[in-house]
């Protein structure tokens, strides 16, 4: 058990070791329909879709921080919410009793754009006074299709080199999990 | 069992909601010497040489994608630029058309304003729309007629392309000899059938300018006592019931003496060069 969790463990922070590197070498200079990919939120979602609401959240929170200390933003605010996304996708998940790829994406862009309102409401109450609706037609949308398409072959690349299982660990039980 | 696992997981939920709304306050109360701020900091300045690192490594693939991305445009840009070019070079042409229409047109102004012309006499500029076929005769067509108010034996002048304000490129062309009703024929200067009463500017030299089936032009009846110097420019005298005096002819080219000739043999270079005539003036005089 010690093992399994220790193995579990050491493959989250891989995959947060893999998604600072990606982003910063590579992903930040790449640039489609004007945004770039966010890996942070991509494995964030690849964690909760294969570990469930729990190690979603909490990859999610530390995701979240090295986020803010790369993008040199306030602390804290892609920590909340990553968690938000993370235990947010691994409890659909876990009610859905699993996804095929269609799902993946479908769960991937609404996380991805949900991700990207709540950025864009703390944007709007902090920062530059960009019209949301302009916002939203320039910034988020785009970024949330992007990471969706992105999200898609990332997570059956991991699952196929078996870095995360293909569905969450602990399955529905009788009567169904209260979340 | 299932109920502890669920109620576990909503309190770490919970705690990192609580942790990360933490960080934040933490991160705006405090000054950007805190303790959270240089942490920040010190995890920036890590990843800093990864992001200059990737900045080389990205680079040579950038190039690549602005290099094919830069060539499939130019190829666009250079076909509309070709057409652009092909249409600025026909623009050139009609510019360059038009400024040596300017510089003809301004030298029969000056024509007009130089020669002495009777009283009430018009001016009509036409063009020339038509020349001789052959040399046996040398004549232009002309897009002006009776309609206009010309009428045969108008003298008619030309300018044709030359640089300065000089004499050069103007002066007299010929006469009218046939007139319809949009469309006359002048008679060149330059026609073995034209005679032209003219004197040498500067001199008592008088004498008649001749054409001939060569295109050259003679000055013949001058007395052989008469010196004349190459370079004298000859003028229509007046004498005569076509053309006015003053009127620019030529140049003499060379002078020649025959011993059983009472007369010298003048050759002269017109100032008009009746190739490259385009437009005319004809001197409309007062009927008599």
């Amino acid at each position: 058990m010690k093992r399994t969790r220790f193995a579990i463990v050491g493959k989250a922070l891989l995959l947060l070791v893999i998604a600072i590197a990606l982003q910063t070498l590579v992903v930040s200079r790449i640039s489609v329909l004007g945004v770039t990919a966010d890996t942070f939120v991509i494995f964030t979602i690849v964690m909760a879709l294969s570990r469930g609401p729990l190690q979603g959240a909490i990859f999610g929170f530390f995701a979240g921080v090295v986020a803010d200390v790369a993008f040199i933003q306030p602390l804290g605010v892609h920590a909340l919410v990553y968690v938000l996304v993370g235990y947010s996708v691994g409890t659909l998940v876990s009610r859905l009793g699993g996804v095929n790829a269609l799902g993946v994406f479908l769960i991937a862009a609404g996380a991805a754009l949900s991700a990207q309102v709540l950025f864009g409401l703390f944007q709007f109450m902090m920062g530059p006074r960009a019209g949301f609706l302009t916002m939203l037609g320039t910034q988020m949308l785009p970024a949330a299709v992007l990471d969706a398409l992105v999200t898609v072959p990332v997570y059956a690349l991991l699952v196929r080199f078996r870095v995360v299982p293909a569905s969450p660990v602990e399955p529905k039980t009788a009567g169904g999990v209260a979340e | 069992m299932a109920r502890n696992k669920v109620a576990w997981r909503r309190v770490i939920f919970v705690i990192l909601i609580i942790a990360s709304l933490a960080l934040l306050t933490v991160s705006f109360r405090e000054s950007e010497s805190g303790p959270v701020h240089s942490v920040q900091q010190f995890g920036a300045g890590l990843l800093a040489p990864l992001q200059s690192w990737g900045t080389k490594i990205a680079e040579p693939f950038q190039d690549g994608y602005q290099w094919f991305k830069t060539l499939w445009s130019a190829h666009r840009r250079a076909e509309e630029l070709e057409e652009k070019l092909q249409v600025l070079q026909g623009e050139i042409i009609k510019l360059e058309e038009q400024a040596e229409e300017n510089v003809r047109l301004k030298g029969l102004l000056d024509l007009r304003d130089r020669a002495t012309y009777p009283e009430g006499t018009e001016f009509a500029v036409a063009s020339v729309i038509g020349k001789s076929p052959t040399r046996w005769e040398a004549w232009v067509m002309i897009d002006k007629g009776s309609a206009d108010g010309l009428r045969k034996d108008l003298p008619v002048v030309g300018a044709t392309p030359t640089a300065g304000e000089s004499l050069a490129g103007k002066g007299l062309v010929g006469k009218i000899v046939e007139v319809t009703e949009h469309s006359a024929k002048v008679l060149l200067i330059t026609d073995s059938s034209s005679s032209v009463a003219a004197k040498i500017q500067g001199s008592r030299a008088e004498g008649f300018v001749e054409g001939s089936v060569s295109g050259s032009l003679v000055m013949d009846y001058v007395d052989r006592d008469i010196a004349v110097d190459p370079k004298l420019i000859i003028i229509t005298s007046g004498y005569g019931p076509v053309y006015p005096s003053d009127i620019p002819i030529g140049v003499v080219s060379s002078v020649g003496e025959e011993d059983v000739n009472i007369y010298k043999e003048i050759e002269l270079q017109a100032f008009v060069d009746f190739r490259v005539l385009e437009e005319v003036m004809v001197l409309m005089l007062p009927e008599q």
